[in-house]
């Protein structure tokens, strides 16, 4: 995720753009930068958050330019991979939000051409694109680069040859225009700009905007003319920030469908039937190991408990999962076995000391993590991002997610090297793979019951959550959000531990949230729910769409999409993720700064 | 000349009717603040506007559009952060040449316009019985030589009245001027290094009237209901009376035994009566309901909103799309007699009138035979139980039981 600004009209361009861009920091902080045309373009880019871009800028006069706050993706964090990108006659700059997967083949292809590359990353291959392409004008430079590029992108282009345009682009990454008199802008989000306009065009998909300080013309990727209407947008700065949501936990559950998005892309290839990984993963993941370690605190551990059964049922390697803060004074640590490290943050003290002692035993060590050029990238022999955007709330949610199925992919990737999958079998996942941000999406445009079940459990002094598989883990973190925001005090547990203790705690007053899957243990969870009737405690299944049975047995049934296992354990995620946050909701609690929490824990 | 009016400002003061609106569009008699004041710059010749807006400008450009309807050209300029008035005028810097300068929540008369319009470099003063609240300006001669922020106790009577006749070299002192000790770039600041170097003349305007809380908008309703010329363009059923200068719009129904004392302006599409009483002072929005058994007096009934069986609304403003229940009244006398104190935005008021009713934002519910005390201030869509009692501020979107 990056944030992105254009403005042309009759202000200074750089303090709008500065303003602006502190708007669209939630989107990505590790560096920023500037372009601004006065006849000539110039750029200024720093390292570090928007402020440090504030304070080293020189004054630039010209009354139109882009602007971008970086989330890096490809390439580290540097000051020649920040934005804009400028092309080889360093007359064209671009800002670029989104990912570009065939940027390595372009690569090659304009080197050949002659063309010289400054930085690592994809973006900067858009620029040299549009030189190569650019022949009339800019527009159509553009449309032609379009053309070309395979991936996702919310793109800004300004030339010096027409210093009087902004061409913007949309695909799969968000762009709107922001209309004004005499001024127009462009934007990732609204938010950034409504000190100046609410008046808003949403671009979709596929669609360009050839934008001066007083025309906005939007085309198709075939030039045609589109007819845009006008928005107007009532929120007030405060809620813009959260897009419009009451809470950065809620906006950050809705995020998901995007968030799973961004993460599969370039990770997954349908035509070649195969997973993507960095390089140097993937140089790991051939080597001879005969375990794995996963360490983690908090959420990221479940997630990893969720990664044992993925991992353990693909390879057939077996996999152990730690705690951190327990694994690095008391796990063993051998040589022959291969230690992943989940941390959003890459930033958790425990985690990073575990991946210390696991690294000095001579372990491979893999970070899964949502923050590049974090401690734990840099001590890890090889990271994976998550590639989710900041998080704000303190309750992870979106990167929970987003862990889970990192772990997956490497699963599926592991599998595929150590041949217990065929790539028939790899193509059949990839394909359940991209139905989930529908799925998902669904679940959040359908959240009636959710808030309906959220009533019941309100006034609960006690939650129990039960499953079995992959659906424990998803228990424990279910319990485990309920209790973090909304102070209810909750359970997980396999259900087949129940009646070995936990059942003496079972009353009619405790809710249990059992998550039955279509699977072999099936019968076992019917069982399960009816010793747990026995007690008259309100039962709540989350079930499969397609299970007519369970209502039989259980008081409420919230469902969700069919997906081949184990992928429908991310629908049931957000499920979990929704029932809490409405029941925190319900209780009036302080959702995104949970009593004595912090989001990143960076003490032992 | 172009004509830059200030239209940006959001109007805390105004709590809680620009919550919902931005303080230019607060109406008086029907129209908003901000056309009474066009109108009477176009009377005063001019064509050429560039309103500086901001807070909840749509509001503003879908009113007014591009002048069309009134003949005019109308630009906008959207202040972007709300720094201050000489921010906002720094805006409009590409834009103008020679220009003057009108607050847009201060009504001026035409011939006043005019005056400083003839007259570069100058600014409307004004002599006022209580200059508490405004900003005081310290004259030589005909010549401005400081403008002081509001002062604990003024050394003179003489006001900035807010309307302004500046060429570009008022923009030089506007980049040259600092943050004022509340934040804010003042253009009083820039007159003050303004005069240090060139002179800017001081006029005495005539006519003025300016709202700064909510109440003071029953005091600008009637001066300009006081002015306002016999129209009635509906049909008057029989048996109604029509006393003094009634102003009443197009398909509005006026029924038998409604007995209305102007000045009194009625808009389009409304119902009055049967059986109602409006006295004078009234300003009724369009859309609007008065029932049977009705009274209303010196109010502003603002767009949609039903006065409809049994009421009393005295001294009171009601915004748009409220509904009062069977039997509800809105008191607007104390007891004693003494003033009304209102609390608004959580500071206390003695708004110096002895009638005071409610003052109640947009969308607010209220049940039958609820009472609403004298000197209460309703947040936007708030509901009143029946049979409640509404008192104080009531903060928006909470529910009185």
């Amino acid at each position: 995720m990056c944030g992105i600004i254009g403005y042309a009209g009759f202000r200074n361009a750089q303090s709008v753009l500065i303003e602006c861009l502190k708007r669209l920091e939630y989107r990505g902080y590790d560096s920023a930068g500037v372009g601004i045309i006065d006849k000539k373009l110039s750029v200024c880019k720093e390292v570090g958050e928007i402020s440090n871009l504030e304070k080293n800028i020189p004054t630039m006069k010209g009354t139109m330019g882009i602007g971008h706050t970086r989330w890096a993706t490809r390439g580290k964090v540097s000051k020649e991979n920040a934005h804009p990108q400028v092309s080889g006659n360093k007359k064209i700059a671009i800002i670029h939000n989104g990912i570009i997967e065939n940027f390595q083949s372009l690569k090659e292809e304009l080197q050949q051409k002659g063309h010289k590359f400054s930085s690592q990353t994809d973006s900067e291959i858009i620029a040299h694109v549009i030189e190569e392409e650019y022949a009339d004008t800019l527009e159509n430079a553009v449309c032609s680069a379009l053309k070309k590029i395979k991936g996702s992108y919310a793109l800004a282009v300004i030339s010096e040859q027409e210093p009087e345009k902004i061409i913007g682009a949309r695909n799969e990454s968000p762009l709107v225009i922001g209309v004004g008199d005499n001024e127009n802008f462009l934007a990732s989000d609204i938010t950034a700009l409504l000190n100046y306009t609410n008046r808003v065009i949403y671009l979709d998909d596929g669609e360009i905007v050839v934008m001066t300080k007083n025309s906005i013309r939007v085309i198709d990727g075939k030039k045609k003319k589109l007819t845009k209407k006008e928005k107007i947008v009532n929120w007030d700065v405060k809620d813009a920030e959260k897009s419009g949501f009451d809470h950065f936990m809620l906006k950050e559950i809705y995020d998901q469908p995007e968030s799973i998005r961004q993460l599969l892309r370039g990770r997954i290839s349908e035509i070649e039937e195969k997973i993507n990984f960095p390089e140097r993963v993937e140089s790991i993941l051939g080597t001879e190991y005969d375990s794995i370690h996963i360490v983690a605190c908090g959420t990221s551990f479940y997630a990893g408990l969720v990664g044992k059964y993925l991992i353990e049922q693909l390879t057939k390697i077996p996999v152990f999962v730690e705690l951190a803060s327990e694994f690095r004074y008391f796990g063993i640590k051998k040589d022959t076995s291969l230690v992943v490290a989940v941390t959003q943050s890459g930033e958790t003290a425990d985690t990073l000391a575990a991946l210390r002692e696991a690294k000095s035993a001579g372990c491979k060590t893999i970070v899964i993590t949502n923050v590049i050029g974090s401690t734990a990238t840099r001590i890890a022999d090889a990271y994976i991002l998550t590639q989710s955007g900041p998080e704000i709330g303190v309750a992870a949610t979106k990167t929970f997610t987003s862990q889970i199925l990192t772990l997956f992919l490497l699963a599926l990737k592991e599998a595929s090297v150590r041949k217990t999958l065929g790539p028939d079998e790899i193509y059949h996942y990839i394909l359940q793979l991209k139905k989930l941000p529908s799925q998902v999406r669904k679940i959040l445009d359908n959240i009636d019951e959710i808030t309906a079940i959220a009533k019941h459990l309100k006034d609960a002094q006690s939650v129990f959550f039960i499953g079995r598989g992959i659906y424990y883990p998803l228990s424990l973190e279910g319990a485990l959000k309920l209790k973090e925001i909304s102070y209810i005090h909750a359970e997980g547990f396999a259900s087949g531990e129940l009646k070995h203790g936990p059942f003496s705690l079972l009353t009619k007053d405790t809710p249990v949230i059992a998550i039955v899957a279509s699977d072999e243990t099936y019968d076992k969870m019917i069982t399960s729910i009816g010793e747990v009737k026995a007690r008259e405690p309100p039962v709540i299944a989350i079930a499969d769409e397609k299970d007519s049975e369970i209502e039989k047995h259980a008081d409420f049934v919230l469902h969700f999409p069919s997906n081949g296992l184990p992928l429908s354990g991310i629908s049931i995620a957000v499920i979990l993720q929704l029932l809490a946050y409405h029941v925190a909701k319900l209780r009036g609690c302080s959702i995104d700064k949970p009593r004595n929490l912090a989001k990143s824990v960076t003490v032992d | 000349m172009k004509c830059v009016i200030l239209a940006a400002g959001e109007g805390k003061r105004m709590h809680p009717l620009t919550y919902t609106r931005p303080k230019v569009m607060l109406p008086i008699a029907n129209k908003p603040f901000l056309e009474w004041n066009l109108l009477n710059a176009i009377d005063a010749g001019i064509k050429d506007f560039v309103f500086a807006v901001g807070y909840k400008s749509e509001m503003v450009r879908n009113y007014f559009g591009n002048g069309e309807k009134w003949n005019i050209n109308i630009e906008y300029i959207n202040q972007g952060k709300a720094l201050g008035t000489a921010h906002a005028i720094g805006m409009v810097e590409k834009f103008v040449d020679d220009f003057i300068v009108l607050c847009g929540d201060t009504i001026f008369g035409k011939n006043d316009i005019k005056n400083i319009a003839q007259k570069e470099n100058s600014m409307g003063l004004l002599e006022v019985e209580n200059p508490d609240d405004y900003g005081i300006v310290e004259i030589k001669g005909k010549n401005v030589v400081k403008i002081y922020e509001k002062m604990d106790e003024p050394f003179s009577n003489v006001i900035n009245a807010g309307i302004y006749h500046f060429n570009k070299k008022i923009f030089y002192y506007i980049k040259k001027t600092d943050k004022s000790p509340r934040g804010e770039y003042e253009i009083t600041d820039s007159i003050n290094l303004f005069v240090k170097e060139q002179t800017i003349r001081g006029i005495f305007l005539k006519e003025w009237q300016d709202a700064v809380y909510p109440w003071h908008l029953l005091d600008a309703n009637e001066e300009i209901l006081k002015k306002m010329k016999k129209d009635i363009q509906c049909d008057v059923e029989k048996n109604t009376t029509l006393k003094g200068t009634v102003i009443i719009g197009k398909n509005a129904k006026i029924l038998s035994g409604s007995y209305i004392k102007g000045p009194v302006v009625i808009g389009d599409d409304c119902k009055i009566g049967p059986n109602c009483y409006v006295r004078p002072y009234t300003a009724i929005g369009n859309g609007c309901h008065i029932g049977n058994a009705c009274e209303v007096k010196n109010s502003i009934i603002m767009n949609n909103s039903n006065v409809p069986h049994q009421n009393y609304v005295g001294d009171s403003i009601i915004g748009q799309n409220c509904n009062l229940g069977a039997g509800t009244k809105a008191a607007n006398l104390r007891l004693d007699k003494k003033n009304i104190k209102v609390v608004l935005n959580g500071k206390k008021f003695d708004t110096k009138r002895r009638k005071l009713g409610t003052i109640a934002g947009d969308n607010v519910q209220i049940g039958i035979n609820s009472m609403m005390d004298s000197g209460s201030i309703i947040g936007n869509d708030v509901k009143i139980g029946p049979g409640a009692m509404a008192k104080g501020e009531i903060k928006p979107k909470t529910r009185v039981l």
